[in-house]
This record gives structure tokens, sequence and C-alpha cells, in this order.
């Protein structure tokens, strides 16, 4: 059983990869998510969610860990090969499935002529869905790999307002305590008689019997917690020092150079090949370009 | 004298009989007649065994007056004449005509060979009557004949109106007009719709070749086909102007020996074509022959963009950009008019909001697919709109001012991000959006301003999650590429995002009043 814990604390190592700055991180993890936007061509795809993943090798993540993302990559790219079975729009497309048919009262009409699950629509979700598990696939590394204070002082440094870093850092370290509160309180209720997983309205109102005491100590909490974060001059002054001092190294700073080149490179080219796709502009010096887009980006 | 007198008079005799000499014509001069078998053939035709033809007969008087004519086609006995052969009519001024199509079929088993058509005109003018004929070949050839005498020599898609590549396009792609009810409605109103819903999209270039020593009657046109099913699909055969568009997107030509030609026949398409890959069939018909002389299979793609989708992904991107950008300029002032106790407390609604949102949906919302199907909606929307909803309300009455629910969504934001790796552009641009809409609909409704009225939050954070939830679907189908029908957009935009949502505001307030008597 995946806890929550193995998802939201990090593993702390000293691996190339946690000796990153986290602004590095943070950087290559925004000049990656663009350029997963920007891509089409699914082996390109391929290869990026690979090389993600090949990140992992270095992190020497933990089993737990690895089965966490394993997990969290099944049902995610699952559920874009389901979805796009059932919406696919493109010709040609095959039925392999029949959900609803078209003669089908009332749902038949609902779904304007029935529901079926496409062969090529499962290939197209699995191709689309490399999108989102790069993403989420670095966004776990990086997460696994830094402490929450060294992510939070990289987003200050990167002019996130310091409050909101504050307010970060308080949600993270919260995060745990708020979580096993929730827990608890599920199980009183269930030794209450309650039904957490019932649906419909006892479900609504399971969760109002959570949430309430659970906000309520959220509440006091945050009455103390402003007392005493005050009486150590938060907002005191308008610049404030840190412990830890970030300093990029020469593999942050390449990183960050190769990441965000790309990234600006394969956008920009992407666009003009849109434009040229789209009829809006063409330009006989941009052959090799467009060529060069429609075969690898 | 004399003998000039008498030449005098000689002249004056001879006079009236040249002059009666002058009035009659020479034939040519008289009237025009053309003959061409098969029509538009103008030298020696060229027909395929089993076709069925027309010759076609032509006349034009010169002259004032009535003109008999009788016309007599002699075709080879082994054609089988459909229509009558003798034709009698009268012309009765200058430049008055006349014509006519006779039809007939070239049996299958005719011998292939070079056959002689003789025509006849009888022509009653006045007294002068004139017999013109005309001798016109006509070639039988077998189908292979043909074969080997017609070739497709390429197909560019798209083209200009001759047919011409233009290399500003994609190769073999055409791209479809937008499919949004939304942006048509808009150039309707502007004036700059098409008043017709079928719109012609691109042209295909044919090159057709004859290399025999006939001119060929030819019909160049093209299908569009399912390329799996090899089904023609009909949305690309419009009725237009209330006939079928086949009427418009052929061409008939005769092709020279020894020639070739480029023909561009028009593409149209309707609004319910999709976009994908299709198969262009290009097509030469020896006129009269349902036979295709030559054909030509081209891989095309259609691209269709959903305009109103990148549209509205635009507008979220600059809304969300300058929403940050001034957050960010004026963080200092906007974080300063709250209390250190309000933002533990955002913070802490932010990480209730996540533990109890975010990380059980993780897992559940795949879950929920496999089990519920496209369904799941109606569950997944307890958990992201109903107490999502009841956190965010309740957060506002414990602290109704402005800027609370763009704190916590920024809080639960950068919390899935760091926590759960969702660093994604989508999310950060649904986040904003949804942010920046509820703010302003709570500020209209009074909520943010402490007037807590449950109808009117609910309504506000009914329209806003609605509004959001649209924005969300198109960003995913522009960044992600993915599709969605519409009745499942319609579906979740109004059960999740308006009722959903304006349950969970309304039961926000009632547990925001039962916390504030925590916080009192």
């Amino acid at each position: 059983m995946i806890r929550a814990r193995s998802i939201s604390e990090p593993t702390i190592k000293d691996t190339i990869i946690h000796r990153m700055d986290p602004r590095a991180k943070i950087i290559m993890l925004v000049a990656v998510s663009f350029i997963v936007v920007a891509l089409d061509n699914p082996e390109t795809m391929l290869i990026l969610f690979l090389t993600v993943l090949g990140g992992f090798i270095p992190a020497k993540m933990p089993l737990i860990k690895l089965k966490t993302l394993g997990f969290l990559l099944l049902l995610l790219i699952w559920g874009t090969m389901y979805s796009q079975a059932l919406f696919y729009s493109q010709l040609p497309r095959t039925v392999i499935f029949t959900i609803i048919s078209p003669d089908l009262p009332f749902l038949g009409w609902f779904t304007h002529g029935g529901l079926f699950i496409y062969k090529e629509g499962i290939h197209y979700g699995a191709v689309q869905a490399l999108r989102s598990a790069t993403v989420l696939s670095l966004g776990l590394l990086m997460g696994w790999t830094t402490d929450p204070r060294d992510m939070l002082n990289g987003l200050v440094r990167l002019k996130i307002p310091y409050s909101v870093a504050f307010m970060v850092v308080t949600a993270v370290r919260f995060l745990p305590i708020v979580i096993a509160e929730v827990a608890t309180v599920v199980a009183v209720q269930r030794l209450k008689g309650f039904k957490p997983t019932k649906f419909g309205y006892g479900m609504i109102k399971t969760a109002l019997g959570i949430l309430t005491p659970t906000l309520a100590n959220c509440v006091r909490r945050a009455g103390v917690l402003a007392v005493s974060i005050e009486s150590r001059a938060f907002r005191a002054n308008p610049t404030r020092t840190y412990l830890k001092e970030l300093r990029c190294s020469n593999f942050d700073i390449a990183i960050i150079t190769i990441t965000v080149s790309l990234a600006i490179a394969i956008i920009s080219v992407k666009i003009l090949f849109n434009l040229y796709t789209s009829e809006v502009y063409y330009s006989t010096y941009l052959r090799e370009i467009y060529a060069f887009a429609r075969w690898y980006l | 004298m004399k003998p000039i007198l008498l030449a005098l008079v000689l002249v004056l005799l001879t006079l009236p009989l040249s002059t009666a000499q002058d009035v009659g014509f020479a034939p040519e001069e008289m009237f025009s007649f053309s003959v061409q078998v098969p029509y538009g053939a103008k030298e020696g035709g060229l027909a395929v065994q089993g076709s069925n033809l027309s010759a076609y007969l032509f006349v034009e008087s010169f002259q004032h007056g009535d003109m008999d004519v009788r016309v007599h086609l002699d075709l080879p006995d082994e054609f089988e004449v459909k229509d009558e052969t003798v034709q009698m009519f009268r012309l009765h001024t200058e430049y008055d005509d006349w014509y006519r199509f006779i039809d007939f079929h070239v049996p299958p088993d005719v011998p292939c060979g070079i056959y002689t058509i003789n025509t006849t005109a009888y022509i009653d003018f006045g007294d002068q009557h004139e017999i013109i004929e005309r001798k016109t070949t006509l070639r039988v050839a077998s189908k292979n004949e043909i074969s080997d005498m017609i070739s497709i020599v390429s197909v560019v898609i798209p083209s200009d109106e001759d047919g011409v590549g233009d290399p500003s396009r994609p190769e073999n792609s055409i791209i479809l007009q937008e499919a949004s009810p939304f942006i048509n409605k808009i150039k309707k109103i502007a004036g700059m719709g098409d008043s017709n819903e079928d719109v012609r999209v691109s042209y295909v270039g044919v090159e057709i070749e004859n290399n025999g020593d006939e001119a060929v009657p030819l019909i160049v046109s093209y299908e569009i086909l399912d390329i799996k099913t090899m089904q023609e699909i009909g949305e690309f055969k419009p009725t237009l102007m209330g006939m079928s568009s086949k009427t418009f997107s052929y061409s008939n030509i005769i092709l020279p020996a020894r020639s070739s030609k480029v023909v561009g026949l028009p593409i149209y398409t309707t609004d319910s074509v999709m976009g994908g890959e299709y198969l262009l069939r290009a097509r030469v018909t020896v006129t009269g022959s349902n036979w295709d002389a030559a054909t030509s299979d081209n891989k095309i793609t259609a691209i269709s963009r959903n305009w109103t989708s990148v549209v509205v992904s635009l507008v979220a991107f600059f809304l969300s950009i300058t929403t940050i950008g001034i957050f960010v300029s004026r963080s200092n002032e906007i974080m300063n008019s709250f209390k250190t106790r309000h933002l533990v407390m955002i913070s802490l609604f932010g990480t209730a909001s996540f533990a109890a949102v975010n990380i059980p949906m993780t897992f559940l919302w795949e879950i929920s697919h496999a089990v519920f199907g496209p369904f799941s909606f109606l569950f997944t929307g307890i958990f992201y709109e109903v107490i999502l909803y009841m956190l965010i309300v309740a957060a506002v009455v414990l602290i109704p001012k402005p800027g609370v629910v763009f704190l916590l969504l920024m809080v639960r934001y950068l919390l899935n991000g760091i926590v759960l790796g969702h660093f994604n552009p989508v999310f950060l641009l649904s986040y904003s959006v949804n942010a920046i809409i509820l703010e302003i609909m709570l500020y209209a409704a009074g909520t943010t301003r402490g007037n807590m009225d449950k109808l009117k939050t609910g309504l506000a954070c009914g329209v806003a999650d609605a509004i959001s939830q649209y924005v969300s679907f198109s960003l995913w189908m522009v960044l992600y590429r993915l599709f969605y029908s519409d009745w499942y957009l319609k579906a979740n935009i109004l059960i999740d995002g308006f009722i959903y949502t304006f349950i969970g505001a309304w039961l926000g307030i009632k547990l925001g009043s039962k916390l504030k008597k925590v916080v009192e």
C-alpha cells in the first residue's frame, strides 16, 4: 500500500541530482514543461520521457518511491488512453467496443450518437500521455531530491514574494500533520458508523464531518502560530537573510543554459512551423526549419 | 463609232446575266456546319469499348431568309444509335443556329480500330440547293490501350485554382475551417461569415498525360475516402446552392495527342469533417464511360484547429501572466494588507484543500475513470467541486477580503508542484484563471466585502467555476492535444462546474459560520 508520506516527503541523499541548485531544478522543470507542450513527434516525446526517467538512476531513489512513481505513471497513462479512446475525433477510427449504443434511450441521444472505444484513440492517448508523464516524473524527481526549505529558498531567489514562500513553507510543514488529523477524524467517523466512501449525499455529509474538526484545529493553530512567528520578528524588516546561501555550480549553469536554450529553440521552431501549417506565414528561407519541425518535433 | 456602240449594247445586255450569277453563294459562305464525335473532339476522337457517347452537330446560317436543312449522321452499323440520325429544321435569320447531341453506344464487343463517320447536310436556300459532307474518324480502343495511353503524372495538394502547387502551404494537407459554432456566430455577426455553411477549403491539381495519337475527351475528378474502409466521405462533397458539390468538383477536358495538362479541382468541406488521415483518389475517365482510365491514390492530412480553444487559451495565458506580474510587482503592498494570522490560516486551508482534494484525487481520479468511464465526473466532482468550494468559501467567510481566494489557490498550486511534481503549465493557467474569475465574481456578489448571501455566493462560485472548467478543457485540448466530446464538456460544465460548485459554496458558508465560532 502506497502511503501519503511516500509521496510527500523527499529522500535526502548526496547524489548529483540532490546537489543540484533548487533554482536550476525549478528552471529545468519549467523549461521541460514548455518543451513537452511544444512537441508533437511521438519518438522525440518518448526520448524526452526516457531521459527524465533516466534521472532517477543517479538519484538512487528508494524502491517505495519508484513503486509510487510507477503506480502514478500507470494511472496517468491509463487514464489518458481511456479518455482518448472514448473521445478520439480524427479519422480513421475503428470501433472496438460499444459502451453506449446510439439506440439506447436518453443516453444515446445525450451522448450525440453513442459512445465507443476507438482503437486509434488508445494509441493516440498513449502518445499524448507522454507529455503529462514527463512533467510528472520530472516534478517528482525534483520534489523527492530537494528539501522543501531549499525549494522555497530557490523560489524566493527566483523572485517569488517571501510572504508567499512562507505560506508554502507553512503548508508543507503542516501537510503531514493535517493528513494525520484527517486520518484520525476518518477513523473516529467510521467508529461512529459513517461510511466515508458511500456515494452521494453520504460522502458530502462525511466530508462535512471530517472537515469541520480538521479546519477548527487549523484555525486554532493559525492563531498560535501567528503569535509565535510575529514574536520572531516576521515581516519586521523589508529584507531578510538566509541561513543557507544558494550557489549555482558549473553543472547547474550548464543545465540551465542547455534546457532554456533548448526550450526557446524548440518553441520558436514550432511557432514558425504552426504559422506555416496554418497558412499564416511562410518564408522560403525557413524550408529547412519546416522540414526539421515536421520530422523531429 | 459603230463598233463602240455595238460593244456598249453588248455590255448592257450581258450585265443582268452577270448580276444574276452573283446572287448564288459558295456553300461555306452560306452557313457553318460542324461535327464533333464525340462532343469536344474537333479532330479524330477516341472512345473506349462499351462507352456511351454523343455526337455533336452544329449548323449556323449566315444568310437572311429561310434556310431548310436536313442533316444525316451516318454512324457505323456496329454502333447502337439512341436518337434519330436524320434531323430536319429551318433557320430563319442571319446567325440563327441549330445544334443536336445524338447519343450512341459503342458496344463492348466492337472491334478496335478507326471508324469513319460521314455526316451530310442538305440545304435549301431559295433556289439554291447545296450538299455538304463532313468526314470524321472515331478510334475505338480497348481498355488496355487507353490505360497505356492515359496516365496521371502527379497530384498536387494543395494547389491554386489552376492546379499549380504552392510551396507556402504544407504538402498533402488541407486546413479545415474553424469548427466552433462560437467563432462562426461571431463571423456572421461581423458580416465576415460565408452565407453558405459549406466552404471551399482548397484545390487539388491533377496532371494528366496523353501518350496517344488522338485527342481524348476526359473527365477528371477525385473522391476522398476513409483510409481504412475505403468508403467515400460525404462531408467532402457537400450541397452548394442546392446542388451537390460533385457538380462542381470535376473537369471535362479534351487532351490533345502527345500532351499533358494540369487541372485544378476545388475541394469542399463541411463543419462536420474531422481532422485526420484520408485517401484522395484522383480519377480520370474517358468521356462516356464509367471506367477509370487512370487513378492515383494520395494520402492526405486534414488539419483541424479549434480556434475557439486556441483563442481561449491565449486569453487565459495573457490574463494569467498579467495578474501574476501585477501580484509580483505589488506583492509587498498586497501581502501587508493581510495579518500574519490570516496568512497562516490561508496556508493551512491550502494544506487542507491539498490533503482533502489533491492527494486522494491523484489516485481516485484515474480509478474512477476506470470504474465509471466518461461519467466519472459525477464522482470526482464531489471532491473537486463540493469539498474544494466548501474550503474556499469557508476561508472567505473567515477572512472576507479580496485576495484570499487567489492566495489560497496559489498555495495549493505550489504545494501540488512541490509535493506531487505537478508544475504543469495547464495547472498554472487553470488555477490562475479560476482564481481571477472567482475573485471578480465573489467581489461582485459582495461575499469578499462581508455580505454573506448564500444564494449570491453559490451563484457567483457556480458561474466562476463553469467558466474556469471551460477554460481548463480548452487548455488541455490546445496544450496537451486531447479530445473531448461536446456533450462531455457541457455535462462537466453544467453538473460539476455549476451545480456541484453551487452546493459546495452553499455548504461552505455553513462550514465557515461554524468555524467563525471557533475563531471567536
